[in-house]
């Protein structure tokens, strides 16, 4: 009895001991989960010739609202053109993306291609995980690509990956609403406004209904790490397109900075925007237009006036998932207002398709293969498809082509008004150090955005917070690399 | 004969010995895997700049540089206030509950004790959709609603520094009882019938058998409670996250979230290992304290 007792018990402890062992051995060798990235991926290409199998994995997020859904044909429609090559997605939501490519990361075994924004290049480079596509993207793939956009995918003298597209960061207007607060809208959109001329504006646009305010003239989403969109947008058009200026010096110590932040706290003490903006986040501030509550919103993306129509949809067809108490808008594209007397630059934001390597060099086969699947999945059908679903202009002339026969219900007043803004887009910066994008990173995350949701909440004066990035700044980069008033 | 039994019965607890070094070598590769490594990478990691491309020994830098920053002292500061102000309203509110199911029937105090669980069975992030419902700034959010009806005008519960901390403990207070108020039930069964017997026949009033009976009696719970209390609260981080952010301006940054920031948004992972160090002293001081001071008349 006692042996066989003894005889379970071993049994059972044997099982334990190789389920442990066998935990961690999926941990470290994830290439069956997805994320046989970096240098497993890496290492298993590296006996492979031109022709021989390889296996490119990618990171992605919901790009557009029905990418997700196109995965499978991606994956077998790269399949198709490269017999020899799986293109390996793991998809992302937009929440969690940042932690788990940053996971991977540092854990020295990233996906071989992840979908991020231009502006988190610098934060990868600085580690030495990203991979140098320069020398390895043909003539061919580069020529396809508009140059602004590619710019942005360059530190210094490296290309890192190809952009998806090129977006501005604008506002959104409700048409019905501007054309009763007496907005000449189509001037504004050719025209642009001056902060001044926006600040009248909206004030016009703030119904009430004895002391309670039923609608705002401006609703920006500024919760928590939203509120350095705001600033960013903002500033662009105060004389500050990029961090620094072309001499690298830290450029928000400029005094047209405090103008902005001023300008900022007028609006809610105007009564304009809600005084618990700083709680306002992107879902409550697209309910709050859709709902009649705000007459402009922001920030404003192209793909806004998709949804706008989605939901008009279904207002029309009495379909119960359109948004609760929502009204029909016609979404109307807006620029970001001028400040100091400056000259409007739009926000441009460029994402795409980042290349990353592992802590051991992958071989010159997979890194061709992974410009392979980067080039597959930013340009001709698959750009296209992304693209239109996200009402974003087309960048490859590949796509362009393949665009020709997809239809959109795009307003044609806000594809010019987004065109002009790409005019006057901030051009790309590859030319400042990683480092110093670092540092400017570090003093976004740990004063900028902190103090604005003091700002936001009344509970700093816009002079203290300038006085806080200054102090900051010149603590970080010296007196000498900094902007002077 | 005699000679012989001995023999078998060594080699017998000869053959126990290995069996049970056998048996506690799962849970100590465990514990070695997922515990003992991970604080030993830690210690070793804590004096480099990390990078996964190989990191540098940068001596005591990553140390000199968290007690040289207003950031992490703030959070320190935030960490004991969440922490004053969440552990004994647990406590009590853990107590009070567990003394008012005790006289129910068995089956209503099992409902009683579900029902009160049922917070830590929850995703904590569905839960955080729920609060933030909850604090919706505008006037028409549930609380704000709420304390309309008192005259009082909306506030602006987790956008304010003046609100924003006080919005996490009231979290805090009224969820995630579950497991303290299970404990003190099992506690409370476990009090011998005589003393109350006794102190009946004396004439105790409800108060007295609580004073002189209750709490002495339930006193190495209490202590228990406590220090896994104050533990937890140091170590409090999803809160934090996911209905904040930190802030505004810092004001709801604890050490827990100020070690995943500086480890995944500034990728400064020795830094944010001497954080963890640093934290893990701290607690480890204070249950020290509270062992000492408070454990000296406590019997197990």
């Amino acid at each position: 009895m006692k042996r066989k007792t003894r005889f379970a018990a071993a049994v059972l402890a044997l099982l334990l001991s190789l389920g442990l062992l066998s935990a961690c051995g999926s941990g470290g060798g994830g290439s069956d989960s997805g994320g046989s990235t970096g240098e497993g991926a890496s290492s298993g290409s590296e006996n492979s010739g031109s022709d021989a199998k390889d296996t490119i994995t990618a990171l992605l997020p919901p790009v557009s609202p029905k990418y997700q859904e196109n995965f499978k044909q991606m994956e077998a429609d790269f399949n198709k053109l490269y017999p020899n090559l799986t293109l390996k997605i793991e998809p992302a939501s937009w929440e969690d993306i940042t932690q788990k490519l940053d996971t991977q990361v540092n854990a020295g075994s990233p996906p071989d291609l992840a979908f991020i924004g231009s502006d988190g290049i610098s934060k990868y480079a600085q580690m030495g995980m990203l991979l140098d596509i320069k020398d390895l993207a043909t003539p061919e793939m580069i020529e396809d690509f508009d140059p602004a956009p590619l710019e942005y995918m360059k530190k210094g003298d490296g290309l890192y990956g190809f952009p998806a597209y090129m977006e501005v960061h604008a506002l959104g207007g409700n048409k019905q609403f501007l054309e009763e607060a007496g907005i000449d809208w189509k001037k504004v959109q050719q025209e642009g406004w001056t902060y001044e001329e926006f600040r009248e504006a909206i004030k016009k646009g703030v119904v009430k209904n004895g002391n309670e305010t039923t609608r705002y003239g401006f609703v920006f989403a500024t919760a928590g790490v939203a509120s350095k969109d705001y600033l960013g947008i903002l500033v662009k058009s105060a004389g500050m397109p990029s961090p620094f200026t072309e001499d690298l010096k830290y450029a928000y110590t400029n005094k047209n900075f405090l103008e902005v932040l001023k300008a900022i706290r007028q609006m809610i003490d105007d009564g304009s925007m809600p005084k618990e903006l700083s709680s306002v986040d992107a879902g409550k501030r697209w309910n709050m237009f859709l709902t009649g509550q705000t007459m402009i919103t922001g920030k404003g993306l192209a793909v806004f006036e998709n949804s706008a129509n989605q939901n008009n949809a279904k207002i029309e067809a009495g379909d119960g998932s359109a948004v609760k108490d929502s009204i029909k808008v016609d979404y109307i594209v807006l620029p970001v207002p001028s400040f100091a007397g400056q000259p409007a630059v739009a926000h441009a934001v460029v994402d795409g398709y980042v290349a990353f390597r592992g802590k051991k060099e992958p071989s010159e086969e997979h890194k061709a293969n992974v410009v392979k699947a980067a080039y597959f999945l930013a340009s001709g059908q698959v750009a296209a498809t992304t693209n239109n679903d996200l009402f974003a202009a087309h960048i490859t002339d590949s796509a362009r082509k393949a665009a020709e026969n997809m239809e959109t219900n795009r307003n044609p007043d806000n594809v010019a008004a987004v065109e002009n803004m790409l005019k006057t887009a901030a051009p790309a910066r590859p030319d400042i150090p990683v480092e110093l994008g670092a540092q400017a990173i570090k003093i976004e995350n740990e004063v900028i955005i902190p103090k604005l949701q003091a700002l936001l909440a009344n509970e700093i004066t816009p002079e203290e917070m300038y006085e806080a990035v200054k102090k900051a700044a010149i603590d970080t980069f010296g007196e000498d690399g900094v902007v002077k008033e | 004969m005699a000679q012989m039994a001995s023999m078998i019965r060594r080699r017998l607890n000869r053959g126990d010995g290995a069996w049970a070094y056998a048996f506690i070598a799962v849970a100590l590769t465990v514990f070695a895997v997922f515990t003992a490594y991970p604080v030993a990478s830690a210690f070793i990691i804590s004096f480099q700049q990390y990078s996964p491309m190989g990191s540098t020994f940068i001596g005591f830098d990553n140390y000199s540089d968290i007690f040289r920053s207003d950031l992490f002292w703030k959070a320190i500061r935030n960490t004991v206030v969440y922490t004053v102000l969440t552990v004994p309203v647990a406590l009590v509110l853990s107590f009070a509950v567990a003394i008012m199911i005790m006289p129910l029937k068995k089956w209503m105090q099992t409902t009683f004790k579900a029902i009160y669980y049922l917070p830590a069975v929850a995703s904590g992030v569905a839960l955080s959709v729920v609060w933030l419902w909850i604090f919706d700034p505008l006037p028409n959010g549930i609380l704000n609603q709420l304390i309309g009806w008192f005259g009082i005008s909306n506030q602006n519960w987790l956008g304010s520094s003046s609100t924003s901390m006080f919005s996490l403990v009231l979290m805090s207070w009224l969820s995630s009882h579950g497991t303290s108020i299970i404990i003190y039930v099992a506690a409370l069964l476990g009090i011998d019938d005589s003393y109350y017997e006794a102190a009946e026949i004396d004439g105790a009033t409800f108060l007295q058998k609580m004073w002189h009976i209750v709490i002495p009696c339930l006193k190495p719970t209490t202590l228990f409670l406590l220090v896994t209390g104050v533990i937890g609260s140091f170590q409090v981080f999803q809160n934090a996250y996911l209905m904040t952010g930190g802030g505004p301006n810092h004001s709801t940054t604890m050490v827990g979230l100020l070690i995943f920031d500086t480890a995944f948004k500034y990728f400064e992972f020795g830094k944010a290992a001497a954080q963890s160090l640093i934290l893990a002293f701290i607690i480890a001081l204070i249950s020290f304290f509270q062992f000492k001071f408070m454990g000296k008349d406590v019997e197990y």
